[in-house]
């Protein structure tokens, strides 16, 4: 459970604090929480709540799992004789509410189903970053993975800004950032010097590498395909000029043979830092 | 002796209308299920209790899969509702993307209903009440 870690971020206190206020206006509803498939959790204040949501997706954990032979849960309704759990997913998040027999249940879905689902689809729109801190793993592996040939220049820089931050956030052990992963068209390497385990591409990206690594020397790649195949080869910076910003990686054609792919297909690339 | 005798007479008086009772409820839900699994967009049901089991699936290739998701669904259930004090559990409706289910507990059977997304769950429930 990682619900410590999300304790200070700017979404998930406003999350916060929107349960808290669906709470004071709906009395009827005993307990109410937000959690994330990978286990992040967002509950009221009180340490009761917080422990109870614990419990409560550690329960539903092999459900949510197993539910995906029905097409991925949406709505779970759990209705005994002294009250009702209902679990519905919005967006991201997995909605728990608790409620006694009896209650309004239209007064809650009002806030439930209409009021945080509404909440959660500003915060998306006028804070994209923020929602972005509390991505899992996946996540962000998966954010990081971009075409090397980028319309926007800002974004790249922004990009790399954002990770020098949290570098720096870090504190006084410097961390480094994950490696991160392109996207490059293959070409091929003519020339009859051209090394058979040297894979080359333009040298802004590897420049921009060495900058985001904190200067460590990148000598050396992986390619992998998208098919899972992958080789760690040399890496060195385009001689053509004219390939340069094309988002093009020379690959020689014994390495193409391995990895099973040919010119004009796309590759991912990520250096190897050590 | 007599006493004796009238004792043993009680107690065959009190276990009988419970042995009826339950043979009455285990003669009643199979054949409302598969009444019930008749219905449109009905995929299948299990019932379960702590003898045996059936399963009737539409689709076999799903038998597992949906076993499981049952049996977890109770698991959970069970801890939910005695977490957040909820009483004796009534039903628990599950609905994803592409289909739903219904489980419940009737005496010590517990069942599954599995249905497509355009089932009328209420309907179910209604009549799996009426046993």
């Amino acid at each position: 459970m990682r619900s410590e870690n999300m304790e200070n971020d700017v979404y998930s206190f406003v999350l916060r604090n929107t349960l808290t206020e669906i709470t004071n206006a709906c009395p009827d509803i005993q307990n109410i929480f937000l959690f994330k498939e990978d286990g992040d959790i967002i509950s009221g204040e009180e340490k009761a709540q917080e422990e109870a949501a614990v419990h409560t997706v550690n329960a539903l954990d092999e459900v949510l799992e197993k539910t995906k032979a029905l097409g991925g849960m949406e709505n779970m309704s759990l209705e005994g004789t002294k009250g009702t759990v209902n679990v519905s997913r919005l967006n991201d998040f997995y909605l728990v509410t608790v409620v006694p027999k009896n209650s309004d249940l239209k007064y809650v879905n009002v806030f439930t189903n209409v009021l945080l689902p509404t909440v959660l689809n500003l915060l998306d729109k006028i804070a994209p970053a923020l929602n972005r801190n509390n991505q899992s793993e996946t996540e962000n592996e998966e954010a990081q993975v971009r075409p090397a040939i980028e319309p926007n220049e800002e974004s790249t820089e922004e990009t790399v800004e954002k990770q020098e931050h949290e570098t720096t956030e870090a504190g006084p052990e410097k961390i480094l950032p994950e490696p991160q992963v392109n996207q490059f068209i293959v070409e091929n390497v003519g020339g009859l010097f051209a090394s058979s385990d040297t894979v080359r591409i333009d040298a802004d990206t590897l420049s921009q590498w060495t900058e985001l690594y904190e200067d460590k020397k990148i000598e050396e790649a992986t390619v992998e395909t998208f098919g899972g195949k992958s080789v760690r080869c040399k890496l060195k910076p385009l001689k053509n000029a004219k390939l340069e910003g094309k988002g093009i990686i020379q690959i020689p054609e014994k390495i193409q043979q391995t990895l099973d792919v040919r010119k004009g297909e796309l590759v991912r690339v990520k250096p190897v830092i050590e | 002796m007599v006493k004796q005798k009238k004792n043993l007479e009680e107690t065959a008086n009190e276990l009988e209308p419970i042995a009826v009772e339950k043979a009455t409820c285990e003669d009643h839900v199979r054949p409302m299920l598969e009444e019930i699994k008749k219905s449109d967009g009905v995929i299948g049901y299990i019932l379960r209790n702590t003898t045996s089991a059936t399963i009737d699936i539409n689709d076999p290739t799903k038998v597992i899969d949906y076993a499981i998701l049952s049996s977890s669904t109770f698991e959970a259930s069970e801890q939910l509702t005695e977490m957040f004090d909820l009483g004796k559990l009534r039903n628990i409706t599950v609905e994803g993307k592409d289909a739903k289910t219904v489980h419940l507990n009737i005496d010590e059977n517990s069942i599954s209903i599995f249905m497509e997304k355009t089932v009328d769950t209420k309907k179910i429930l209604e009549e799996m009440d009426a046993l």
